[in-house]
């Protein structure tokens, strides 16, 4: 609407420049206004005419509606948080939405001090207390430590917490305890709607975990052990 | 939403500059005051929605929004803000509207400053330049359109071309603009003057600050072109008779022909015909030059064939201005065809002998660079002709026409005395000889090209300075355009003596260096001292370190640059230079050899910045011509 409001007021601004001279400097027989009026008629409707088919009317209501553009612009939205919480730095919630966009930016530290500020501000909540402790394994780069830790807290909140769930079931993958990986992982499956990535990737890792137990507990020969040695360098479900 | 009204704007200045031309055109036929003033109105708001329709765009490239496709296309997160800022003129749809651009200002300041014009003529003029906005528009709209868009928009764009992340290409395109459309407002005033038949000397006197305007920025953009080409491509040429430069310096040799001949029809009220011809010729020089470049047929003919409605529409373009201008010419030239005759010998015969001289100069250049394009567009085969053949035409056409340059002031008007003349220039020509001969002796070895290019200098700057000497005596102070005169031919002759004494003297060596190892070019000692990682936002770059000795003392460091820019993977060689005011030492970055070598280029390049000041004193030279009319304007109206 606003679009159309600023086409109506370009329109008026060129009939202003175009018909004031004109009116200013009408000689003595100004009886034919035929011209301007044509020109008052014709220049709208061209304009809209011409806009239609050259340009894209429809990419505004598109844009607002889809919401890729917000995640193309999420630099953006991430600048926008940032000043939010500048006003209000005791907004927990705005401050998880941060961390979390600095973790897609790859920003662990920053990720890490944001969320740290919202696990002051909300101590008991589950889903802050695992977001905060992948931002510490991202910027350290393990699990272990005070990460799990943070993740065991935050199951003893919420046991069903999917982000502890799948960190718990990554630290106990890495250290090759498959059993208790197994654990985890298929608690986080049940809960997981069934088309997602994080979903496909969770049970190709559980596959791999049973494989490994299977192979553990049987002491079955070594088929299948490259390609489980080979996936073991890159076991993030991610 | 920006982009979408940037949109909008373009299709409503497409209007505008159609009613721009109707009423201009119509009003100053029918004497209709009130029309003639819609045509300015018109003129203003064309200006206020090109430029608002540029600003959307430079919106758009500032605030990275890649649904628009030229800005996915032509620019990327990574590209810095001035670069970004940019980019709006650095792709082909955005340097048109840059040209529209200007063509709408100039065409305001035409309506603003020329209120003491004759009422039809401005009109007129307004009208013309309403009609080529309005091709401009359409071209821009209908077949490179910058606001197409792109939905959903991709994550990041393409990337500037590494070539034009620079400074100089940052002014080499908007100078070039502004000349070309200084020389289509003397394109409209020639179609008013044929419509209204009185190209008489009034005339010219208005004409002739904008074609002086026109050539001023067509100098500079050419200039910056020419040193953009020296430093960043890496091995320091400065002219290429490339076809791209080539088509901004066939307006140039017409425009300055146009000046020339313009002082001779306000002077002499004579030569109109000429003078209109040759307003003509330069705009339409200026569009043929947009079609070599805008089409894609330089590239390869065959681009052309690919996205034929671009080159097209230009050539289509190219066709009526230069027909209907012909046609019109035609008809009317018979009717402003004045008396005003001059005997062959005379300052006006020398005016026109260098005229001639110059469009000769001007048809060889056309020759080369349109040949082989032509000859590849009929599958006749392919040939390329290169500088050789552009150095062995140009340079005896041009010759004599700079010996005529120091004579035509020593010749009267209407009548003169070629004797005379030589009588009063022998010492000159004795000392542009002796100068010749014997000045090349002291750069160690006689060359041609030095003693040519010394010798003609010689001879332009002692014969100018005489000329202005002898005017002095004759009437007292020395007007601005005088200085004018003094200034673009003193300019052009320094600017001979650079490329005299660059290309007899310039020298070259290429090395394969270890760090720590040396080389040596002339009087100079290179110690190469090994290169670091130099990284900056959107390319990563390996600077060397090499320090310049001479007789042991150390007189520079030079740090040149091999850059590869992340997104379009391309190699750029940013050279180091140290400028002098009697020869630049260059040196630039080869490529990494097996072993830890680096090759690198040195060059020594005598003299070669003269070039540059030369075409520097041109553009002053016509600054203060344009200066020296305004000022006689006032006088003139003081007066009466």
């Amino acid at each position: 609407m606003s679009f159309w409001i600023g086409v109506g007021a370009f329109v008026l601004v060129a009939l202003a420049l175009l018909l004031l001279p004109w009116w200013r400097q009408r000689s003595a027989p100004a009886g034919r206004p035929w011209e301007a009026l044509g020109v008052l008629g014709a220049l709208p409707a061209l304009t809209v005419g011409l806009y239609i088919y050259l340009g894209a009317p429809g990419i505004l209501e598109e844009q607002a509606l889809s919401q890729a553009q917000t995640r193309y612009d999420a630099e953006g939205i991430v600048r926008a948080l940032e000043d939010k919480l500048k006003k209000n730095p005791n907004d927990a919630e705005g401050w998880y939405a941060l961390g979390r966009a600095y973790i897609a930016f790859e920003r662990a530290a920053e990720a890490e001090e944001a969320l740290r500020k919202a696990a002051t501000q909300a101590p008991k909540d589950a889903r802050i207390l695992a977001q905060l402790a992948e931002a510490i394994a991202l910027g350290s780069g393990s699990l272990q430590g005070r990460p799990l830790e943070l993740v065991t807290e935050a199951l003893a909140i919420n046991p069903d917490e999917e982000k502890a769930l799948e960190l718990a079931g990554l630290a106990a993958y890495q250290e090759e305890k498959w059993a208790e990986a197994l654990h985890y992982w298929r608690r986080l499956l049940r809960k997981l709607p069934k088309d997602n990535d994080l979903h496909d990737a969770v049970s190709q890792a559980v596959g791999i975990a049973e494989r490994q137990l299977a192979e553990k507990l049987g002491g079955t020969g070594m088929a299948g052990m490259p390609e489980a040695q080979e996936r073991k360098k890159s076991p993030s479900p991610h | 939403m920006i982009p979408e009204l940037g949109h909008v704007a373009l299709i409503l200045a497409l209007q505008l500059a159609l009613l721009q031309g109707f009423f201009g055109l119509l009003g100053a036929s029918r004497a209709n005051l009130s029309w003639m003033a819609a045509a300015r109105g018109a003129a203003t708001g064309q200006l206020l929605f090109v430029l608002l329709g540029y600003l959307a765009l430079v919106w758009a490239f500032l605030a990275n929004d890649f649904s628009v496709m030229n800005v996915a296309e032509h620019s990327s997160r990574l590209l810095p803000m001035q670069y970004r800022f940019t980019a709006a003129w650095g792709s082909h749809e955005g340097s048109f509207l840059l040209w529209t651009l200007m063509m709408a200002a100039w065409t305001v300041a035409l309506a603003f400053l020329g209120r003491r014009m004759p009422a039809e003529l401005r009109a007129r003029a307004i009208g013309v330049l309403g009609l080529l906005s309005f091709c401009f528009l359409a071209y821009a709209l209908f077949t490179s359109n910058p606001f197409m868009r792109l939905h959903p928009p991709p994550m990041d764009g393409g990337d500037l071309n590494p070539l034009l992340q620079d400074p100089g290409m940052i002014l080499h395109p908007p100078l070039l603009y502004m000349g070309y459309v200084g020389f289509a407002v003397t394109f409209a005033f020639a179609v008013a003057a044929l419509v209204a038949g009185r190209p008489d000397a009034a005339w010219a006197r208005w004409v002739r600050p904008w074609a002086l305007a026109g050539w001023v920025f067509l100098t500079l953009g050419i200039m910056i072109g020419s040193w953009w080409a020296y430093y960043e491509l890496g091995w320091g040429g400065w002219w290429f008779w490339d076809p791209s430069e080539n088509a901004s310096l066939m307006p140039w040799l017409a425009g300055t022909a146009l000046l020339h001949s313009l002082i001779v029809t306000e002077k002499r009220r004579s030569l109109q015909v000429w003078t209109v011809f040759l307003a003509v010729a330069v705009f339409a020089l200026t569009l043929l030059g947009a079609f070599l470049v805008r089409s894609g047929v330089l590239s390869s003919v065959h681009a052309f064939a690919l996205d034929p409605l671009r080159g097209l529409f230009i050539l289509v373009f190219l066709g009526v201005v230069v027909g209907a201008s012909l046609i019109l010419f035609a008809l009317r030239a018979k009717a402003v065809m004045a008396p005003g005759a001059f005997a062959p010998v005379s300052r006006e015969s020398a005016l026109l002998t260098g005229n001639v001289l110059l469009l000769t100069a001007l048809g060889a250049v056309m020759l080369g660079t349109l040949y082989p394009l032509l000859l590849d567009a009929f599958d006749l085969g392919k040939i390329s002709v290169g500088p050789p053949y552009f150095n062995s035409v140009f340079v005896p056409l041009m010759a004599p026409a700079l010996i005529l340059l120091g004579i035509a002031p020593f010749l009267r008007w209407g009548a003169a005395d070629l004797g005379k003349a030589l009588h009063d220039l022998r010492w000159q020509a004795l000392a542009a000889l002796l100068i010749g001969a014997l000045a090349p002796l002291a750069f160690g070895a006689w060359r041609w090209q030095a003693a040519l290019g010394l010798a003609l200098a010689a001879w332009m700057i002692l014969a100018t300075a005489s000329a202005l000497r002898a005017r002095r005596r004759a009437s007292g102070a020395l007007p601005l355009s005088a200085w004018g005169m003094g200034s673009a031919h003193v300019g052009l002759a320094i600017g001979i003596i650079g490329m005299g004494l660059v290309s007899a003297y310039e020298s070259e060596t290429t090395a394969a260096l270890h760090k720590g190892e040396k080389a040596a070019l002339g009087p100079y000692e290179f110690v190469f001292q090994g290169t670091a990682e130099a990284p900056a936002s959107n390319y990563s770059a390996m600077r060397g370190t090499v320090q310049v000795f001479r007789d042991g003392r150390e007189v520079v460091t030079l740090m040149p640059e091999k850059r590869i820019y992340l997104k379009s993977k391309m190699t750029m060689t940013e050279a180091a230079i140290r400028y002098g005011a009697f020869g630049d030492i260059y040196v630039a970055l080869g490529e990494p050899l097996p072993g830890g070598k680096w090759s690198v280029q040195f060059y020594l390049k005598p003299f070669v910045g003269w070039l540059w000041v030369g075409a520097l004193l041109m553009a002053l030279g016509g600054l203060l011509a344009a200066a020296g009319l305004r000022r006689q304007r006032m006088e003139r109206e003081e007066t009466t």
